[in-house]
């Protein structure tokens, strides 16, 4: 069976350019969610396999939804996929329990890379 | 005051953080777009920037940020309409001409990965933290569109205005970066770079 993936952007641009790319690629989008609250509450209810998240978001940054979905399922697994590359940044995401953190814009392969190394 | 040190500065910002920008740019849109011209770096006392740009009644595409961090600020990534809608057709293979929905939003993800380039190049520069907010967009004739990008900015003499052209699928693009540091925090990159009389 397919591996699912819950997507996360503020943009549906980016959560249709995601999608594309992740589901050519052999797994299922379950989800997409438009701000960290939506991402958090997705999660709880299609427990998917795997998570994008981007950072900048309305309502609920990336960072805190991480930190959200990590105190639901320790072992949740989080790629972020955000334009915001600056060292804080990434060192706060892997703290809060990201696996890996891909700076926008990115190639279609990266995503599909860190997507295969997290699952296995 | 403007003086030859300060603008030789910014004209050395606006070249990292402009190259940083187009390169993400050109990556977003898998190689087809270029840099025509050596960026253009201008600053112009508040109440002429905005027709600088291109006159307050040309429909333009404003794409804009809050800063946040070690630097506080504005900052913008200006189009006239038609440049946009190249764009949008690169980046969505919708050449209906309109600013549909879907338009504004891979608009919105242009100008959000762009800002956020050049500031991330300045960053990592400075050492210091630039955190842009939401990206709002606005399309609409220059004055109104300038209105939205400075709710809230503060009222300072100068803004730095970038004038750039890419080229891609064919066409000339035309495009403006606005940066508007608080002006203390303008003070802080040019320490941070070693530049103490600015």
């Amino acid at each position: 069976m397919a591996k699912t993936v819950l997507i996360t952007d503020d943009t549906a641009f980016m959560r249709m350019t995601l999608k594309n790319v992740i589901e050519k690629n052999g797994y299922n989008v379950v989800g997409e969610a438009g701000d960290g609250e939506e991402a958090v509450a997705l999660y709880r209810e299609l427990k998917p396999d795997m998570v994008t998240m981007d950072i900048t978001m309305p309502k609920m940054d990336g960072i805190t939804a991480i930190k959200e979905i990590m105190k639901i399922d320790p072992g949740a697994k989080i790629i972020v996929c955000s334009a915001m590359g600056q060292k804080p940044m990434v060192i706060e995401a892997l703290s809060a329990g990201a696996k890996d953190f891909l700076v926008k814009p990115f190639d279609a392969e990266r995503v599909v890379e860190s997507l295969r190394k997290i699952s296995s | 005051m403007m003086n030859d040190a300060k603008l030789d500065f910014l004209k050395e910002l606006a070249n990292i953080g402009t190259g940083h920008a187009t390169t993400a740019l050109s990556q977003m849109l898998s190689g087809r777009l270029f840099q025509l011209v050596v960026p253009d770096a201008q600053m112009l006392p508040f109440d002429q920037a905005a027709d600088y740009v291109g006159g307050l009644e040309q429909v333009i595409v404003g794409i804009f940020v809050v800063v946040s961090g070690d630097v506080r600020g504005h900052m913008a990534f200006l189009l006239p309409v038609d440049s946009a809608l190249v764009l949008v057709r690169l980046l969505t293979e919708d050449d209906s001409g309109e600013i549909n929905e879907l338009a504004r939003s891979a608009l919105q993800e242009l100008g959000n990965i762009m800002i956020t380039s050049y500031l991330n190049a300045l960053a990592k520069m400075t050492t210091l933290l630039m955190a842009p907010s939401v990206p709002g967009v606005a399309v609409d004739m220059a004055g109104a569109v300038w209105q939205s990008i400075l709710a809230g900015a503060e009222v300072t003499d100068e803004v730095t205005v970038i004038r750039t052209e890419f080229f891609a699928d064919g066409e000339a693009i035309e495009g403006h970066i606005l940066f508007l540091p608080d002006d203390d925090d303008f003070k802080q990159i040019a320490r941070m770079l070693g530049l103490e009389e600015v």
